[in-house]
């Protein structure tokens, strides 16, 4: 039992781990091609995988309703949103325009799906406007900095910050997109790279503890 | 009547002389404001190193001055004689030295003396064939009589009319590695044209990327030193740091379990394949362990259902390892939607419908990530967030009570589960980040030396040894 539950899937994780990684140092057709073939597992995979999703979902709002879980109205919404766009699918053979114009499945996705969407995304302004507001609360040291670089950053980019900056601090020499530019290159690029080499370290070694078996908890324990 | 003839002869041929005559030198003309093409010297065709195949690279002897305007004509054949096929036209001043390719010193010798040029030939001579496929059906009918007599009385019928028929399938036929091709590269310039010599190369497809070697050591040294972190970390203890995120998980849970609410768990949008959503169901693991425990109650909502799945087990046998299989229930992961906005929708309003106690995002994120953070910190609920995504950071920063950056959320796992041969592992981390800093060091140090002191090669080697290529 324990060869099929933990020996075989590691010894799978270990021998395309490492034809994964001897890949990018090899150049050849073959491995190319194995790459694709990966990539065409992984997407067939995936397609099963939804279906198994689509079924997760829909038990779990078939129990809400049954049990009449606080608002298991919401759950009737999930169906009544399925079959909205399924049955105008198949009708339609998946088909967004005709010669006859936008089908009721086009239509489904415009006036519902992408204007629902495009609301949740716009949602997205308010939200940081008010994440702006606490993180500009000055408590420490570092909140005043990060004041000072937000303050001039959004000074900069509208005209009549522009042009505050220019009459308070115009005989300084310092236009306040050159202080702008030199936030965004020099502090701000020098953080973020600092991040990005430890994430990329990061992943390094999470790959090697995956590929390695060293790390095995996605499998479960022994 | 002879006589006739003669003088309009005679008048005709004086016409076409004055007219000759009188009408502007084109040919001369044009060979006044052109200047004439040089010929195109030493063509050689060789393989283009270090790639998958399909690319020669052509190099000729770079011409002192090439008029403005020219272009190069290239033309590939794969028979003796003739059968040419034009590869492209490349305005000169497109052409660098071959010195100019991008590769590494150890890898490629250039010269300035020699343009170069790659040409893909791969497409050129990929083609189409359309052949007939026969379907299992087709085959069939034909061993079957029977079979035949039923398909034939039903198309008598006006049913089932093309089936049984094999069907057009069209494939292409790939362009093969190692084929001898002829080259030949014509300079042209307002219409003249200097022809170089006809000369043989092929391409190949390469089995290393030499230009790669410096990564491959890199590996090689990381590896080493993984290898020996965790052979060493069976021997001995090791001091890792504090990671305050992490600590205020029981924190979290034990909020959770006295005000009789739930947790939320949001593994993010990322594939099982990404590296942010794999620690994350470590990190699920060790959380589902306490949530057992304290026999709190968690929900796991998934954007994709390969991670739902994994997850699933990895709460299964979270469970199981704290003694509670009983408490454990299928529908504490639970998929929700594969579209960004719509999970971020559906997740922002069962936080604002069950105001949960504790909310932990750990995974990968994009616009979603303020969407969820933002609805979360309204409800109350102690927040703690961990992503790979640069990008996404300052949003969990201010949204957010505790944020892991990065590599802290690849290291959550092992901190949480204090297993030696995990926590080993970390010390990796922490070697690479010093081989990182100590090589930013010397590399500003020698890079400022030899710009002070005009040694351009030597600077090249430094830029060469710290490239990705």
């Amino acid at each position: 039992m324990k060869l099929i539950k933990k020996q075989i899937p590691l010894a799978i994780v270990l021998v395309f781990g490492v034809l994964t990684l001897v890949s990018y140092y090899v150049p050849h057709k073959l491995s190319v091609d194995y790459i694709e073939t990966m990539n065409k597992w992984e997407n067939i995979v995936a397609a099963f995988a939804f279906l198994l999703g689509l079924v997760s979902l829909f038990f779990s709002h078939y129990y809400k309703i049954k049990r009449k879980a606080d608002g298991w109205g919401y759950s009737l919404f999930v169906y009544v949103g399925f079959l909205a766009m399924v049955i105008p699918a198949f009708i339609w053979h998946g088909k967004q325009t005709s010669e006859l114009g936008m089908t009721s499945l086009g239509w489904a996705f415009r006036y519902i799906y992408n204007a629902l969407s495009a609301s949740m995304f716009a949602v997205l302004a308010f939200y940081i406007v008010s994440t702006a507001y606490r993180s500009f609360r000055i408590k420490s040291a570092q909140a005043f900095v990060l004041f000072v670089a937000a303050f001039i950053l959004i000074l900069g980019k509208v005209p009549l910050g522009q042009i505050i900056w220019d009459s308070v601090l115009g005989w300084t020499g310092q236009g306040v997109d050159q202080v702008i530019e030199w936030i965004m290159g020099v502090p701000a690029v020098a953080g973020k790279r600092g991040i990005m080499i430890g994430i990329a370290i990061g992943a390094i070694v999470t790959s090697f503890k995956i590929i390695f078996g060293i790390e095995k908890q996605y499998m479960g324990k022994d | 009547m002879i006589k006739n003839k003669l003088l309009f002869t005679l008048v005709l041929s004086l016409l076409t002389a004055a007219g000759v005559l009188s009408a502007p030198a084109a040919g001369a003309d044009k060979g006044n404001k052109s200047p004439a093409q040089p010929p195109i010297t030493g063509l050689t065709a060789a393989d283009m190193p270090y790639d998958v195949g399909g690319t020669v690279l052509l190099a000729w002897d770079a011409l002192a001055s090439v008029p403005p305007g020219t272009v190069y004509q290239v033309f590939v054949s794969s028979l003796e004689t003739g059968g040419w096929i034009k590869a492209g036209d490349y305005p000169a001043d497109g052409v660098k030295p071959s010195s100019e390719i991008e590769l590494p010193f150890w890898a490629w010798r250039g010269s300035k003396t020699r343009s170069a040029l790659r040409v893909e030939v791969g497409e050129l001579f990929a083609y189409k064939v359309t052949t007939e496929r026969k379907s299992a059906l087709c085959l069939a009918l034909e061993k079957s009589s029977l079979l035949r007599a039923i398909l034939s009385r039903l198309q008598g019928q006006g049913l089932f009319g093309g089936a049984g028929k094999p069907e057009p399938y069209t494939r292409v036929i790939e362009y093969k590695d190692g084929i001898p091709l002829n080259f030949k590269v014509v300079a042209e310039l307002a219409g003249k044209q200097a022809t170089a010599v006809q000369v043989k190369g092929s391409t190949a497809s390469n089995w290393f990327r030499l230009d790669r070697l410096n990564n491959l050591l890199l590996l090689i040294v990381i590896v080493i030193v993984f290898f020996w972190a965790v052979s060493h970390a069976k021997r001995k203890g090791l001091f890792i740091r504090r990671i305050a995120g992490l600590d205020a998980i029981d924190e979290a849970i034990g909020r959770a379990t006295e005000m009789g609410k739930p947790i939320y768990y949001v593994p993010g949008i990322g594939g099982m394949s990404g590296i942010s959503t794999i620690a994350s169901s470590f990190i699920l693991g060790e959380v589902s362990q306490k949530v057992a425990q304290y026999d709190s109650q968690i929900k796991v909502p998934h954007y994709d259902p390969i991670v739902m799945t994994v997850c699933k087990e990895v709460v299964k046998q979270a469970f199981l390892e704290a003694g509670r299989p009983d408490s454990y229930r299928d529908d504490i992961n639970f998929f929700v939607s594969q579209d960004q906005f719509s999970y971020a929708a559906s997740v922002d309003g069962m936080i604002s419908r069950e105001k949960p106690a504790a909310v932990f995002f750990m995974g990968y994120f994009m616009a979603e990530s303020l969407l969820l953070a933002e609805v979360g910190a309204t409800s109350g609920a102690i927040q703690i967030a961990g992503t790979d995504v640069e990008s996404q950071l300052p949003f969990f920063f201010t949204a957010c009570d505790y944020t892991l950056i990065g590599e802290e959320l690849y290291a959550a796992g092992a901190y949480l589960s204090k297993e030696p041969m995990l926590l080993s592992a970390l010390k990796v981390q922490d070697f690479g980040k010093l081989l990182v800093m100590v090589s930013v060091f010397f590399g500003i140090i020698l890079v400022a030396v030899g710009a002070k002191l005009h040694w351009d090669p030597f600077i090249e080697v430094i830029l060469n040894l710290f490239k990705a290529y």
